[in-house]
C-alpha cells in the first residue's frame, strides 16, 4: 500500500492543468496499490480548489493559504509540505518537475530522509513497489530507479504516469492544514514578477511549434521561424544553444533544462539535435527537421526532414502553408 | 564578502549519442578515451560569482569541488580565472548518498571562512538529478533559491533573479543561502587568459582527505538503487525530402504534413 502525497499551486482556486494532471496519475497510482491520496493545496483561495482535486482523485485535500506563500513560496511552501507530511505520513510523495516542485524535493527529501529521484518521465509498480524512468546524462541514457527502506520523493515531469483511463474520484475530504507560516528575515523574499507577454499560445499548450537553435545563426533568425508559427497558429521555441546565444529569452527553452512540450507537430529549425534537446520534445506527435547540415544527428531522430538552407526553406515552408490553408 | 562555488567535472555532456556507451555492470557510461569538462551550470555558478567580486573589491571567491585525483582539473581552470581559492575535497564521491555528500560537502564548507553565498549548478550534467543544492542548504541550514540567472548587490545583502516558467522573479536575500544557477546569456563563463592558464598550474590547492569528513555524517536515510541503465531504442531515419528547389520542397512538405494529420 503506497500513501501518496503531492502539492499543487491553488491561488485563487485555480489549479493548472498540469497539477490537475499530475494528481489524477498520483490518484490512479495511489488506488492501484491500496493507498490513498493526499492533495496539499497553497495559495491565498486554495479551498476553492478542493472539489477540482476530489474530481481528480484527492481523497484527501489539505489547504493552506497563508500570506507568507505568496513572498517566500519556496520556504513557506517547504513549510507546508513538511507539516502536511507530518500528517499524511506518505510513503511516496510527487511534485511537479516545474520551479518549485524542484525547489521543494531536495530540501523535504532531506527533512523527511527519504530516497529523492528527480524528472521522473514514467512509473510501474513492480512487487507493490513504484519504480521510476528518468533520462540522464543529456537523455543519451534511460535508469530505472526505485527507493529501498525509508519514503520516496519524486518530481514528475509532464505526462509522466499517465494513463488512459478517466480520473478516480477521490473522497476529497478537506481541511485547512492549520499552520501559521511566519516568514524568517533570512528567507529570500520575492520583490516582483516580470512576466514575459508572449504572442499566441504557450509552448506547453501549443499544437504546433517552430523551434530555433544556433543553425540560425543570429537572433533575426527568429523572425521568420515566427512568422511561419503565426500561420500554424503555434509558439516559438529555441534550443540552449540559441538562449545561450542571447537570441531568445530562458522562456522559450525546451531541453532536459528547459520546457517539455506535445504539440502535433515540432519544426526544429538550425538544431543539430544534441540528446538534452530531444528530451523536451520527444512527446511530439511529428518532428520536422530543416537543417543544412545532412549528418546532423536531428535526421536520425525527426519524422520528416530537410536538408537545406533554413533561410529558404523556412519562408517558402510559411507560403506552401498559408496556400494549402486557404484551400 | 565570501563566495564559495561548487564546482563538478563530468564526462563531456556534448559527446553525440553515436560515441557514447554504457557499462552494464557499473551502471556508468563507458568512460575510455572521452573528455571530461567542467559541469555547464557549474561554469555558470562560477561567472556570477566573480561578477560580483568584480563590483565588490573585498568580495573573495572559493572555489570547491568534490571528487578524485583528476577532478582537480575543475579547481585548475578556475584558477585561471582568478578565483582566491580552490579546495578539492579529496575522495570517490560515487556511490555516496544524495543527503550523505550534501552533510560531506557542508562540513568542507564550515572549515572555510564564513560564507556569505554558496553557489552551484541547478544540476550536473551526467546524472542531472538537481538535488545537492536543495540539500546542502539543509545540511548548512540556511535557505535555499534555485535557478537562479542574475545577482547582484543590493542594500542588505543580494537581489537574485530566478527563472521561472513564465519569466522572471527577483528576489532580495540577506545571506547566508545557497543559490543553484541557471544558464542565462548573462552569465556564461568568460574565458581564460593563455598565461593565467599557465599561472594556474603551478598554485597550491587545499585539499581536504574526505576521511576526515565522513565521521559524523552518517543518516539512515532511505537508499535510491539504479535497477537499470540503458541506452534508448534506435529511431527510424528522417524521410528526406526534397522538392528541387526551396518551393518545391516546402510544398511536398505542407502536403506529406497534411497527409500524416500533423497540420
Amino acid at each position: 500500500m503506497t500513501n501518496i502525497v503531492t502539492a499543487v499551486w491553488a491561488w485563487g482556486g485555480r489549479v493548472s492543468a498540469a497539477a490537475r494532471d499530475l494528481v489524477q496519475s498520483a490518484g490512479t497510482l495511489a488506488a492501484e496499490t491500496g493507498g490513498e491520496l493526499g492533495v496539499l493545496a497553497l495559495g491565498t483561495g486554495a479551498q476553492i480548489a478542493a472539489d477540482t482535486l476530489r474530481a481528480a482523485g484527492a481523497d484527501v485535500v489539505l489547504t493552506c493559504e497563508e500570506e507568507a506563500l505568496d513572498t517566500a513560496p519556496g520556504e513557506a511552501g517547504l513549510a507546508a509540505l513538511v507539516a502536511g507530511c507530518e500528517v499524511l505520513r506518505p510513503s511516496l510523495v510527487l511534485l511537479p518537475a516545474d520551479s518549485l516542485g524542484r525547489d521543494w524535493a531536495p530540501r523535504l527529501g532531506y527533512r523527511l530522509g527519504a530516497g529523492l529521484v528527480t524528472e521522473v518521465t514514467d512509473w510501474s509498480l513492480e512487487e507493490g513497489r513504484p519504480v521510476f524512468q528518468r533520462l540522464v546524462f543529456g537523455g543519451k541514457a534511460i535508469a530505472t530507479m526505485t527507493v529501498a527502506g525509508g519514503p520516496a520523493i519524486a518530481t514528475v515531469r509532464p505526462g509522466a504516469g499517465r494513463r488512459d483511463e478517466p480520473p478516480r474520484a477521490g473522497r476529497g475530504e478537506a481541511r485547512d492544514l492549520g499552520l501559521a507560516i511566519e516568514a524568517w528575515p533570512s528567507w529570500p523574499r520575492l520583490l516582483r514578477r516580470q512576466t514575459e507577454e508572449r504572442q499566441g499560445p504557450g509552448l506547453e499548450e501549443a499544437r504546433a511549434i517552430v523551434s530555433g537553435g544556433r543553425g540560425l545563426g543570429g537572433p533575426e533568425g527568429f523572425e521568420p521561424l515566427g512568422e511561419l508559427a503565426l500561420t500554424l497558429g503555434g509558439a516559438v521555441g529555441a534550443s540552449r544553444a540559441a538562449v545561450d546565444e542571447g537570441w531568445a529569452p530562458p522562456t522559450w527553452q525546451i531541453g532536459q533544462t528547459g520546457k517539455t512540450v506535445a504539440p502535433d507537430l515540432y519544426v526544429a529549425v538550425g538544431i543539430s539535435g544534441a540528446s538534452q534537446h530531444l528530451v523536451g520534445c520527444s512527446r511530439a506527435k511529428t518532428i520536422v527537421a530543416i537543417n543544412r547540415d545532412p549528418e546532423a544527428p536531428i535526421f536520425d531522430y525527426a519524422r520528416l526532414g530537410v536538408v537545406g538552407d533554413w533561410r529558404e526553406v523556412v519562408p517558402a515552408l510559411t507560403v506552401a502553408l498559408k496556400e494549402m490553408l486557404a484551400d | 564578502m565570501h563566495l564559495v562555488v561548487l564546482l563538478k567535472r563530468v564526462l563531456d555532456p556534448e559527446i553525440p549519442q553515436s560515441a557514447f556507451s554504457l557499462d552494464p555492470e557499473r551502471k556508468e557510461p563507458t568512460v575510455l578515451r572521452h573528455p571530461f569538462v567542467l559541469s555547464v551550470f557549474d561554469g555558470n555558478a562560477l561567472e556570477l560569482a566573480l561578477r560580483l567580486r568584480d563590483a565588490r573589491a573585498d568580495a573573495r571567491v572559493t572555489a570547491l569541488t568534490f571528487g578524485p585525483r583528476a577532478a582537480e582539473d575543475v579547481l585548475r581552470k578556475a584558477l585561471a580565472l582568478q578565483v582566491d581559492e580552490a579546495v578539492h575535497l579529496l575522495g570517490d564521491e560515487n556511490g555516496l548518498p544524495a543527503g550523505r555528500k550534501a552533510r560531506v560537502l557542508a562540513a568542507a564548507i564550515r572549515r572555510l571562512p564564513p560564507a556569505d553565498l554558496v553557489l552551484c549548478g541547478r544540476q550536473a550534467a551526467d546524472w542531472e538529478a538537481g538535488q545537492l543544492g536543495g540539500m546542502l542548504a539543509e545540511a548548512l541550514g540556511c535557505p535555499c533559491l534555485p535557478f537562479v540567472s542574475g545577482l547582484s548587490l543590493a542594500p542588505g545583502g543580494f537581489e537574485a533573479v530566478q527563472q521561472v516558467e513564465s519569466g522572471q522573479a527577483v528576489y532580495r536575500l540577506p545571506g547566508p543561502a545557497v543559490l543553484t544557477v541557471t544558464n542565462d546569456p548573462g552569465n556564461v563563463l568568460r574565458p581564460a587568459r593563455i598565461k593565467d592558464v599557465m599561472a594556474a598550474r603551478g598554485r597550491e590547492l587545499t585539499t581536504i582527505p574526505l576521511e576526515e569528513l565522513l565521521p559524523g555524517t552518517e543518516s539512515d536515510e532511505a537508499r535510491v538503487e539504479t535497477l537499470d541503465l540503458r541506452l534508448p531504442a534506435p529511431r527510424r531515419r528522417a524521410e528526406i525530402l526534397d522538392g528541387g528547389g526551396a518551393a518545391g520542397t516546402a510544398a511536398l512538405l505542407a502536403r506529406r504534413l497534411r497527409e500524416l494529420g500533423a497540420v
